[in-house]
C-alpha cells in the first residue's frame, strides 16, 4: 500500500445549499476533509447529516440549478467543482467509480448484468464491442465472481444480492479509476456477506492503489476497513482522524453518543445510553454548534458561534470547544457510568 | 395494568422452567410456487420452517436472529396466527390455538401484538395518530373514554398527548415506531412480537426505542419474540435466543452463554462477522463462503453443509463434508454441562475450532451442490484470507 504525498481528493469547504419555499437547507455547509490512494476514509452519520450529499456534489450528480454549491473540490490535482456536466461525465465512472447502497435499484433489470459493464466502457473509451465484454468479463473475475463468462450473459434477477453488489463493484472499476465512492454499500445485505464485500472493497484497493470513501450509517460496520474516519453531524464534520485516534481517543461528544449508544455483540451493558432528542432541522439550525441542543455537556459559550474543526495534532480534528482535559474527564466518567473499564 | 398482570403467573419472576406463555412445536411452513395465472399450479415449495419448537415465557424474550430467507418472521407470524402453519402447533397460555377459527382468535389475538419493522409502512398516513393507536380498542369494542386511554398511553411510550391530532408524515422515525407501539400497547398484550423494530432507525434513535421496550417489559411483564438479524441488538434485549437458519433453529441458549460460548459453526461466523469496531476484529473474522441458498431447495442433510467451515475441518479436506452432514439432518440436541443450550450440529465446535477454520479459510473453498439464491449455475465463490496486520487489542468501546 503505497501512500502518495498529494491528496487524490481534496475538498475544502463544501457547502451545498438548497434553497426552499420553507427556507435554505444547509445539507452540507462547511465539509473539509482529503483522501489518498491507497487510503480508505469512512464517512459516518445519521440521515441527514450531509454524508450523501457531500459526495453526490462531489461527482457532480447534484442539479446547480436548485443548490448554491461554493467551496472548492479537487480531484487528481484539478478543480472540479466548476467543471463542466461533459467534462463530469468523462470522471464519473472513468476517474471516480460510484457504488450505492440497493444492487438492485442500480442495475438494470432487463439488460444482461455483462452488457451494463461493458457499456460503461463503450461510453468512455472507443474500445469495440468484443473488447468491452472481454473487459467486462474479466472485471467481475477480478471482484471474485465464479465462471464470469457465464455470469455475464445473465440477467441481475439471477444474482443473489451479495452477487449483485459483487457486479456493482466490477462495474464501478471496469475503467480501473482512482477513486472509489461507496455509498452505504453493504446497508441492504446480510451480516456473512457484508464482511465478504468489505472484506472485497479492501482487497480490490490494496490491489489497484484506488482511494476508497465509504459512506455509512453505522461506525462499527466501516471502522474495519478505514484508515481514516469522519463522523458528519447537521452538514459538518464533527471529528476527522486516523481510525485508531477516533475510535481509542474520540473526542467529539456526539461520537462519544454513536460509540455507546450503538449495542454490540461482544460487549453488554444493561442500559444504553441514548443520544437524546433528534437531529436538527437542516432549515433552522440551532445557533452555534449544531448538537448543543442534543449535548449533555453543553454550556452557553456553546451556542456563541459556530465551532471550527481544530486540529488536535496526530492528524486528528475535532469541532467541539471543550478542552481536551476536561473531555478526557467527561469520557471517562461516562465510560464508567456505562460499567466498561478499559 | 400491571395487576392484571400479576394476578396470572407472576411473570417477572417466571423462570424458564415454567409453562410458557406460548409453546409452539414442530412448525412447519410451505409456500407454494406457483406458475400459470388462471389455472394457478404449485411447482415448487418454499421451505420457510422445517421444524421449529419455540417456548416464550411471560415478562421475558426470545430473540430469534438469522439472515434474510432463515423463516425467522415467518415463525413469528405464524405465532401470532397470522398465518396457518402447514403442520405443527402453537399453545397460547397451554390452550392449542392452531386450529381455531377467526372469530375464536379473538381473545387470544388481544393477548398478542406485533410491532413491525418500517414505522413508515405500517401505519395509514390518512389516519390521525389518535386514530391508530384507537384501532384496536375500536376493533375490541373496547367500552371508555377511548381518547383518554390513548393519550394515556401516547404519554407511556414518551408522545406528547397533545399530539394526538396529528399524522404519520409530522413524526421522526424514532417517534413513528413509539406510534406502533402505544397501538401494540392498547389492548394490553401479554406477548408483543417485535419483527425488526429498530432496523429502520438512525443508531442515536435505536437506543431510546430499546430502552422503552426495556422499560415496558420491567413494567407491565410483558413477553417479547424479538426479530432481528442485528447480533448486538439481540444481545442487548434478549434473555433466550434462538439462532435460525433456512428453516431451523440451529442453536438456542440464554444470551451469554450463545455469545460467549457458542457450539453451531454457523453462530460462530454470524457472531464474527457482525462489526463491533474493534481493533484487530477483522483478524479474528470467519468469513462464511457463498450465500444462503434458496429455500425453496434446501440442501440435504444438515442445511448449512455447503458453507460449513467445520464440516470441512473435520474431513480434513477444505473440498470435502462428511457423509454424515449431507446425509442426515442433526437434531437440536442438549450441550453437555450447560442448561438450556441446545445445537443441531454433528460435530459442535470445540475448543480451537475457531482457530482452526480460520486457518483452512486461506485454502481456497469451493461450494458444491446447491444453488444460491438467486438460482446461479456455479454458486461456488472463492475465499480469500482475512488476516491483516492490524494489532490485536481491544479498545474503549
Amino acid at each position: 500500500m503505497s501512500t502518495d504525498s498529494a491528496p487524490l481528493l481534496e475538498v475544502t469547504d463544501l457547502r451545498v445549499h438548497f434553497p426552499t419555499a420553507d427556507g435554505v437547507v444547509k445539507a452540507v455547509d462547511g465539509s473539509t476533509f482529503t483522501v489518498r490512494r491507497g487510503e480508505t476514509l469512512g464517512v459516518v452519520g445519521e440521515s441527514g447529516s450531509g454524508k450523501s450529499i457531500t459526495f453526490l456534489t462531489v461527482m457532480g450528480l447534484i442539479n446547480r440549478q436548485s443548490a448554491r454549491i461554493s467551496g472548492s473540490v479537487r480531484f487528481e490535482g484539478r478543480e472540479i467543482l466548476d467543471a463542466s456536466a461533459d467534462e463530469m461525465r468523462g470522471i464519473r465512472g472513468a476517474r471516480i467509480g460510484m457504488i450505492f447502497q440497493d444492487p438492485m435499484t442500480s442495475l438494470h433489470p432487463m439488460h444482461k448484468v455483462g452488457d451494463q459493464i461493458a457499456e460503461v466502457v463503450r461510453t468512455h473509451t472507443d474500445k469495440s464491442k468484443s473488447e468491452a465484454h472481454r473487459m467486462a468479463v474479466e472485471a467481475l473475475r477480478e471482484v471474485g465472481i465464479p465462471s464470469p463468462e457465464t455470469r455475464a450473459r445473465q440477467y441481475p434477477h439471477e444474482f443473489s444480492g451479495g452477487m449483485r453488489q459483487r457486479a456493482m463493484i466490477a462495474m464501478a472499476l471496469v475503467m480501473k479509476p482512482s477513486l472509489l465512492i461507496a455509498d452505504e454499500p453493504t446497508t441492504a445485505l446480510d451480516v456473512t456477506i457484508q464482511a465478504q464485500i468489505l472484506e472485497l472493497i479492501d482487497e480490490l484497493k490494496d490491489q489497484f492503489n484506488i482511494g476508497v470513501v465509504l459512506v455509512s450509517h453505522s461506525l462499527a460496520t466501516i471502522a474495519d476497513v478505514s484508515e481514516n474516519v469522519m463522523v458528519m453531524y447537521a452538514g459538518r464534520p464533527a471529528e476527522l482522524g486516523s481510525r485508531d485516534e477516533v475510535f481509542s481517543d474520540a473526542q467529539h461528544p456526539y461520537t462519544w453518543g454513536l460509540l455507546e449508544s450503538v449495542p454490540r455483540p461482544d460487549i453488554r451493558v444493561e442500559r444504553l445510553v441514548p443520544i437524546d432528542g433528534a437531529p436538527p432541522s437542516l432549515i433552522t439550525l440551532p445557533p452555534g454548534c449544531a448538537f448543543g441542543p442534543r449535548c449533555p455537556h453543553a454550556r452557553t459559550e456553546c451556542t456563541a458561534e459556530v465551532p471550527e474543526l481544530r486540529d488536535r495534532g496526530a492528524g486528528h480534528a475535532d469541532a467541539c470547544i471543550l478542552a481536551t482535559e476536561e473531555k478526557g474527564r467527561l469520557r471517562a466518567a461516562r465510560m464508567k457510568a456505562l460499567g466498561v473499564t478499559t | 395494568m400491571s395487576e392484571q398482570v400479576s394476578t396470572t403467573t407472576g411473570p417477572a419472576t417466571a423462570s424458564d422452567g415454567g409453562t410458557p406463555l406460548v409453546r409452539a412445536r414442530g412448525l412447519v411452513k410451505r409456500f407454494p410456487i406457483t406458475r400459470g395465472i388462471i389455472l394457478k399450479r404449485a411447482v415448487g415449495h418454499i421451505h420457510a420452517l422445517q421444524g421449529v419448537d419455540l417456548d416464550i415465557h411471560a415478562g421475558r424474550t426470545l430473540g430469534v436472529v438469522g439472515e434474510s430467507g432463515c423463516g425467522k418472521s415467518t415463525a413469528a407470524r405464524v405465532v401470532a396466527r397470522l398465518l396457518d402453519p402447514t403442520s405443527g402447533t402453537v399453545e397460547y397460555e397451554g390452550r392449542d390455538i392452531t386450529n381455531l377459527s377467526r372469530r375464536q382468535l379473538v381473545p387470544i389475538r388481544r393477548g398478542v401484538q406485533v410491532v413491525f419493522q418500517d414505522p413508515y409502512g405500517s401505519l395509514n398516513p390518512r389516519q390521525s395518530v389518535g386514530q391508530i393507536i384507537s384501532t384496536p380498542l375500536r376493533v375490541h369494542g373496547v367500552k371508555g373514554d377511548r381518547r383518554a386511554r390513548v393519550q394515556e398511553l401516547m404519554e407511556q411510550v414518551g408522545l406528547n398527548p397533545e399530539h394526538y391530532n396529528r399524522y404519520p408524515h409530522e413524526f421522526s422515525g424514532g417517534q413513528r415506531q413509539r406510534i406502533g407501539i402505544a397501538r401494540a400497547l392498547a389492548l394490553e398484550p401479554r406477548l408483543i412480537i417485535c419483527d425488526e423494530p429498530v432496523s429502520a432507525l438512525d443508531v442515536s434513535i435505536q437506543a431510546q426505542v430499546l430502552n422503552l421496550l426495556a422499560d415496558l417489559q420491567r413494567d407491565r411483564g410483558l413477553a417479547y419474540m424479538f426479530i432481528s438479524h442485528d447480533l448486538g441488538v439481540v444481545r442487548h434485549v434478549s434473555h433466550q435466543i434462538a439462532v435460525m437458519y433456512l428453516g431451523n433453529i440451529v442453536e438456542r441458549a440464554g444470551r451469554d452463554q450463545l455469545y460467549d460460548a457458542p457450539k453451531h459453526p454457523y453462530t460462530v461466523a454470524l457472531i464474527s462477522a457482525a462489526p463491533t469496531g474493534e481493533r484487530g476484529a477483522r483478524t479474528r473474522r470467519l468469513l462464511l463462503a457463498g450465500d444462503v441458498p434458496s429455500p425453496a431447495d434446501p440442501p440435504t442433510g444438515c442445511a448449512f453443509h455447503p458453507r460449513c467451515p467445520k464440516a470441512r475441518l473435520v474431513s480434513g479436506d477444505a473440498g470435502e463434508v462428511p457423509e454424515r452432514c449431507r446425509a442426515e439432518k442433526p437434531p437440536l440436541t442438549p450441550v453437555d454441562g450447560a442448561e438450556g443450550h441446545e445445537v443441531a450440529c454433528w460435530y459442535p465446535i470445540e475448543a480451537g475450532d475457531e482457530e482452526r477454520m480460520r486457518e483452512i479459510q486461506t485454502q481456497d473453498i469451493t461450494i458444491d451442490g446447491h444453488d444460491v439464491a438467486g438460482g446461479g449455475s456455479d454458486p461456488g465463490i472463492d475465499v480469500q484470507p482475512a488476516a491483516k496486520d492490524v494489532a490485536s487489542d481491544s479498545t474503549g468501546l
